[in-house]
């Protein structure tokens, strides 16, 4: 009988037959504390999405998706510019490796986290002023040398913590590969010019025209700044090793796309271009040629067929969907031509290793062919050019030897993107220059603190997989496409290819996020628990608490919890705090407490006692 | 006498939680009438739907218990989990003692005794009160439509007593009272009681809706229409029991979706206005029986004619929800396509020997 209601009188407010305490919606009824029942304790730990995992950078995927979903795009803004300098770049560029990662790929299609994060990304542009202010100045000097991707994410870094930094930047507009390397009609150039006033609003000094080694001097960078980052990129374009690679006609694949990219070019396609290479750039030269007035495209690769090429598949689906002609198998091994190409000899070729950084093993065997072209474009990689780097900092490899901080030997000189990670297994992309230069950035503030530095590459929790949710509350979902101007239209202009997402379509699309492995407090442990011991004050990620004095241990909320936060410890791992069976009735003292006594006496028997205590 | 109006509780439903793509559940009442701190079994099933159930009436409400599960296991020592009004009936009693709080609580209106809306009144009966020992005085008030939702939690047999065989315990269900062996090899010859289409039928003017702990909004839901209903309405809720029904706990809300997806648990509801079933409600998934009969001890000596059965006594059920039956449920009702069930020999051979 519940006494709620009933006024008992002080002498009767003893446990007594028929008058017991009424419960409380604080503290449940709590001559039952049914906790000593359990097992297996429910546990709340957040894992690592596998998308943030992926990311090059880090950037807390899942958690500005989440906010999207609710509406909350300032504050999903300034969630992805904690990792992400410029997130409407990436959204347009990146090679998006939480896509592949993520879990909804093995369901039913992957979330477009690229186009949600270029929405991010323009929503901050049009903002009058950045989320993002600088740190409260700390007196100390930092010179970071290049503007590319790596160098504007550490100089972006050190600007919040509060140094006073100066990039430094050879070509005469910043911007670095993400101007040189990447076409308008992927990334149009006022996009960029927009996130580069985002830094200078930060308060740092871009110095263009300034070249290391020419402008300026290593002693002088040593001696004008407390600390200097290089982020210099590999500049300079790989040679295929052919006969009469210097005829007029060809061209480099960076050089190439740099000199359109800062208006400089000067070169004059005919109607028939070949693109010597496999990789991204080779597709962006291609895809290129064709808005330069080329009627016939062909790119010609080592790589055996498609799926060995080291691209994105998208772009190279886009590529084709343009026009452009491949050709595999085949390695160029000499332009011919009387001082400008005419033709190229191809001989049929391989790669000698397993992976395509292997040297190529050309079939003389078999006859070359011979294939008319008008120009050819070559872009098989680049490597870098440091001839101001004093020798004891090069490696083996021509680049910068660093140690695992970033930092060469015990100077205040830290390196950072492609120039160091050239090599390492690293892809060279945006995303991972960007990740490099915000760690190398935070390793810079750790030297000038004092403090212990931080490896560049972090050791990983627990990766959510698909087995550890709960698969049923997600029903299937297409993917909201991105709109994408028709290959027929597009191949001429150097209007943008691929169309942003409306504020529906965002929303729409971050809707699909299985939160993975985190909380999102969507109430399902709350509303399941047969107790209810699971109880929340604020409905929020990690507020949620559950009441082990009640908890029997049925382990509900953990098969029901449907992004897999909730996971099940043995209740022998907590060594404080532990209710251990007694007696149903012992632990709150008082009460029935008096029937326990015989257990609470009983760690000092003798064990021979215990097993026949009763 | 001036007549006083009846203030009624109308209490709002609650928007679904699928929200396009996303899971996320819609905002609950803060109030909690029941509160943890209760004997029953971990993963308990009607304990799910009882904290359901009366979170979604709120606190104003009057909740009557005839003998069962929530009766026996939660009212130790006199000490409940309830921080509502609550009172145990007789097994038999429980229409007839809700009916007579319903009448009580008019009748005190009626006479300005009792200032305030008036309050939810909900019977929780077992299924061996609902459809056996108490069929009758719960017809009897749904009969003379007194204003109170009347829930049976369908745990399919008489749990509280140590697992005997109720009028809704289904086609091959094991229990104390229905063991398997050589002569009965599928343990419970007799198909399931069916409880609540027999109210709909017999008693037209009352709400009544069928649901499963597996659908927790829906289920919300319905006791809210039920309660906002004018005049009885009753309520039958599939609810696991760990103990019976020999599985592991943390599949009490998944066997709640498997039953539906299965189609052994049809969800429904009858519009007393229109006279009519509505079937709308469609789960996610339709899957054999096999599925839903695997993850369950009581079912293990199943040979492959009695799942045959199952299925066919489920793909009627589909038939009648007007749902169109994919090939590989037809195929899954001929027993020449079904495998026994893993301990199907030895549960005849050992009931043999004893």
């Amino acid at each position: 009988m519940s006494t709620k209601g009933t006024h008992i009188p002080d002498w009767l407010a003893v446990p007594f037959a028929g008058i017991t305490p009424a419960p409380s919606q604080e503290r449940g009824q709590d001559l039952f504390p049914t906790g000593n029942w359990r097992a297996i304790r429910p546990v709340y730990r957040d894992k690592m999405p596998p998308c943030n995992n992926a990311c090059g950078t880090n950037e807390k995927i899942q958690g500005y998706l989440d906010l999207v979903k609710r509406g909350k795009y300032l504050d999903a803004y300034a969630l992805i510019k904690e990792d992400m300098p410029f997130p409407s770049v990436t959204g347009r560029v990146c090679y998006h490796p939480c896509e592949q990662a993520c879990n909804r790929g093995q369901y039913d299609e992957a979330i477009s986290i690229r186009a949600v994060e270029r929405f991010l990304g323009d929503l901050g542009q049009a903002l009058p002023r950045d989320v993002v202010t600088a740190g409260r100045p700390n007196g100390k000097k930092v010179a970071v040398v290049g503007s590319g991707p790596a160098g504007h994410s550490a100089a972006y870094q050190l600007a919040r913590l509060g140094y006073t930094v100066t990039v430094l930047e050879k070509s005469p507009k910043a911007g670095g590969l993400n101007r040189g390397g990447i076409p308008d009609w992927v990334l149009p150039q006022d996009v960029l010019d927009r996130e580069i006033e985002r830094l200078v609003e930060l308060g740092i000094t871009i110095k263009t025209n300034t070249e290391v080694g020419k402008d300026v001097s290593w002693d002088e960078l040593k001696k004008n700044y407390d600390a200097c980052v290089l982020a210099v990129g590999l500049t300079e374009p790989n040679s295929v090793r052919a006969d009469g690679e210097d005829k007029h006609g060809v061209v480099y694949g960076l050089p190439f796309l740099r000199d359109i990219g800062m208006g400089t070019s000067k070169v004059k396609l005919g109607p028939r271009v070949a693109v010597i290479g496999g990789g991204n750039t080779a597709i962006d030269c291609a895809r290129e040629a064709l808005r330069q007035g080329a009627e016939e495209v062909t790119m010609i690769t080592v790589e055996g067929n498609t799926s060995e090429m080291p691209c994105v598949p998208e772009d190279l689906h886009d590529m084709v969907a343009e026009g452009v002609e491949l050709m595999h198998g085949r390695a160029m091994t000499a332009a011919l031509g009387n001082g400008k190409v005419e033709a190229l000899q191809l001989c049929r070729a391989r790669f000698s290793g397993a992976i395509n950084a292997s040297p190529i093993a050309v079939d003389r065997e078999s006859p070359a062919e011979r294939f008319a072209v008008d120009n050819v474009i070559i872009a098989v990689g680049q490597h870098a050019s440091l001839p101001w780097l004093p020798d004891e900092f090069k490696n083996e490899r021509g680049t910068i030897r660093i140690d695992r901080f970033g930092r060469l030997g015990d100077t205040n000189f830290f390196a950072a993107g492609d120039v160091v990670q050239v090599g390492s297994g690293q892809p060279l992309m945006v995303v991972n220059a960007v990740g490099d230069g915000k760690r190398v950035a935070f390793n810079v503030d750790k030297v000038l603190r004092g403090v212990p530095l931080q490896e560049r590459m972090v050791p990983i929790d627990v990766i959510t997989d698909l087995a550890r949710m709960n698969m049923t509350y997600f029903p299937k979902f297409p993917r909201v496409r991105q709109a994408m101007l028709e290959p027929a239209s597009r191949r001429r202009t150097q209007d943008e290819v691929i169309q942003a997402y409306s504020e529906e379509q965002a929303t729409e699309e971050a809707n699909r996020c299985f939160s993975c492995g985190t909380c999102n407090a969507c109430d399902n442990c709350y509303l399941v628990c047969p107790e209810p011991c699971i109880v929340r004050s604020v409905r929020s990620n990690g507020l949620y608490k559950i009441l082990v004095d009640y908890c029997k241990g049925c382990r509900v909320c953990i098969e029901e919890c449907p992004t897999g936060c909730l996971e099940g410890v043995p209740e022998l791992d907590f060594d404080t705090g532990v209710v251990r069976m007694d007696t149903a009735f012992a632990i709150t003292p008082g009460l029935h407490g008096r029937q326990a006594e015989e257990l609470r006496r009983l760690p000092d028997k003798a064990p021979k006692d215990i097993e026949n205590w009763r | 006498m001036p007549a006083i109006e009846i203030q009624r509780q109308m209490l709002p439903m609650f928007p679904s939680p699928n929200q396009g793509a996303r899971f996320y559940n819609p905002e609950l009442p803060e109030t909690e009438p029941f509160v943890p701190g209760h004997r029953t079994c971990a993963g308990c099933g009607p304990s799910i739907q009882y904290r359901m159930t009366s979170k979604a009436s709120g606190d104003n409400t009057i909740l009557v218990g005839p003998t069962g599960c929530m009766y026996v296991a939660n009212s130790s020592y006199l000490c409940t989990p309830y921080n509502v009004p609550w009172a145990h009936t007789q097994i038999g009693s429980s229409g007839s003692f809700t009916a007579g709080v319903a009448a009580a609580y008019e009748a005190m209106i009626r006479k300005g005794k009792w200032k305030g809306a008036f309050p939810n009144i909900i019977c929780e009966a077992g299924d061996g009160s609902a459809s056996d020992i108490g069929l009758a005085s719960i017809s009897g008030a749904l009969y003379r439509n007194h204003d109170c939702l009347i829930i049976c939690y369908d745990n399919e047999q008489y749990a509280n007593t140590g697992i005997q065989a109720s009028s809704r315990t289904p086609y091959g269900g094991m229990t104390t009272f229905s063991p398997p062996g050589p002569t009965i090899p599928e343990a419970k010859k007799l198909f399931p009681k069916d409880l609540a289409r027999m109210m709909a039928a017999g008693h037209p003017h009352c709400y009544v809706a069928t649901a499963s702990v597996g659908y927790p909004i829906d289920l919300m839901n319905k006791v809210r229409k039920g309660l906002n209903h004018k005049g009885a309405s009753y309520l039958m809720v599939y609810t696991p029991c760990q103990k019976g029904f020999v599985y592991e706990t943390p599949r009490s809300i998944d066997l709640g979706r498997l039953v539906v997806e299965c189609g052994l648990y049809p969800i429904w509801e009858w519009n007393p206005e229109k006279r009519e079933f509505d079937y709308s409600f469609r789960p996610q998934n339709m899957r054999p029986v096999s599925e839903y009969l695997k993850l369950q001890g009581r079912f293990g000596h199943l040979h492959a004619e009695h799942i045959a059965t199952l299925q066919k006594f489920a793909n009627e059920q589909w038939r009648m929800m007007k749902v169109e039956l994919p090939a590989a449920l037809i195929r899954a009702a001929d027993a020449k396509n079904l495998v026994d069930m893993a301990s199907a020999e030895a549960a005849a051979a050992i009931a043999e020997t004893v």
